[in-house]
């Protein structure tokens, strides 16, 4: 083993060259980046009309929507942190958790308002513009999470993007279902499991692109 | 201290921290890579990326995370990324302004020539290619891919005369291994210094 003061000098020298944010500055700007998404997220639900009840009841509306929140907001814990290792989550458990989340959104929302036999077919209501309106949600958190990480390189580029995006996506879920009063299950999968789907594409895209290493 | 303890620090802002954490990664890194890498050259290049990388990404680091895994999973996407990199350049080094004895060598071999005397002159250039330091390579590099000094000055963080010193003495030594089993060097131009 030959370790090398000359190489250890050089190491030092060209650390001291480059800038890098400390913990709490990185942390910092992506509070801002990600309040950024959310605030735009949010303009476009308030834009489009906000909560609107229709027929439903307003227990239907608290019962599916904090159950979304729930169900929703653990995947996203899973898919938007790393948990206690730098080299993030193994891709299995990412997958696992953004399909389980999908999986037990849209079995709540089904199963909930069929409960209150509201799971009837809207014949102009096919599902593209939930999908429209949760693409539109889901890809300003997904850029200010891609951003904020911009800077700080990611060892799986691909997989970190993914989960950001399908985490984005779910996230949008939580809105537009205040938002939409549909539960029939092809508007279900078209309208808000779809875009869990696009985002999580578009995360793994922009991804390896955005996050990739990059020598030095 | 030990080495988590002294990234947790350094990813708070202390800098002296980072000498530490270079201490206890540094060596196992290394022993790593030479099982790996043959060249010691390359391996010193893979080490002082992955401690660059560590370095821009210390805002992220986890407080309690273990540095070392990290640092090896960094080392091993890089090794893998340069011997990507060593493969897509073997064929790129035919365009290199030194290479003229190659294409020639090339051309007669497409007309059924020589072929084997070409194959021996790829695999000379890419023999010396691999033995240039690190320095004198990204040099190179950024020259044939049209960068001028100053910006591959900047790149680098040295001087435009360093990169014409550095791309001056790569091309010599391409120019060397195409000579040592040949005498038709006349072929190659001389190396000029282009700003």
């Amino acid at each position: 083993m030959t370790q090398s003061p000359d190489l250890k000098g050089r190491v030092l020298a060209a650390v001291g060259n480059v800038p890098a944010p400390t913990r709490s500055q990185t942390l910092r700007a992506r509070a801002w980046l990600f309040a950024c998404g959310v605030v735009g997220a949010l303009a476009i639900f308030f834009i489009k009309g906000g909560l609107r009840m229709t027929s439903r009841p307003p227990s239907l509306v608290v019962l599916t929507s904090l159950g979304t929140a729930v169900i929703v907001g653990t995947g996203m814990a899973v898919l938007l942190t790393r948990g206690r290792d730098m080299r993030g989550r193994p891709w299995t458990a990412l997958v696992a958790a953004a399909l389980l989340a999908t999986a037990g959104f849209l079995a709540w929302k089904f199963g909930v308002s069929a409960l209150y036999g509201l799971t009837e077919r809207w014949p102009d209501r096919p599902g593209f513009r939930c999908l429209r309106l949760s693409v539109a949600m889901g890809a300003l958190p997904l850029c200010a999470a891609l951003l904020s990480w911009r800077r700080t390189r990611s060892i799986t580029p691909l997989a970190t993007g993914a989960a950001f995006g399908a985490g984005a996506g779910l996230g949008s879920t939580v809105l537009v279902d205040l938002w939409c009063p549909v539960a029939y299950l092809p508007h279900l999968l078209i309208g808000h499991v779809l875009p869990i789907v696009v985002l999580a594409l578009l995360g793994g895209v922009l991804g390896s692109r955005l996050l990739a290493f990059q020598r030095r | 201290m030990t080495g988590d303890e002294a990234m947790a620090a350094y990813a708070r802002g202390d800098a002296r921290a980072f000498e530490i954490v270079y201490d206890a990664v540094a060596p196992r890194l290394e022993g790593y890579l030479r099982k790996h890498v043959r060249e010691a050259a390359r391996v010193d290049d893979i080490i002082q990326q992955t401690f660059l990388q560590m370095h821009v990404s210390r805002g992220s680091f986890i407080p309690g995370a273990e540095v070392l895994p990290w640092a090896f999973a960094i080392a091993k996407h890089l090794m893998i990324d340069a011997q990507r990199k060593t493969r897509r350049e073997e064929p790129h080094d035919f365009n290199d302004e030194g290479d003229t004895h190659a294409r020639t060598m090339s051309s007669r071999a497409a007309s059924g020539e020589d072929e084997a005397v070409a194959r021996q002159a790829r695999e000379r250039m890419a023999v010396a290619y691999e033995r240039l330091s690190p320095p004198q390579r990204e040099a190179l590099d950024l020259r044939t891919q049209g960068h001028s000094c100053a910006k591959a000055a900047t790149a680098l963080g040295t001087t435009p005369m360093g990169i014409k010193l550095r791309w001056r003495r790569a091309l010599l030594a391409l120019r060397a291994a195409l000579r040592e089993d040949d005498g038709s060097s006349d072929s190659i131009p001389p190396a000029k210094g282009r700003s």
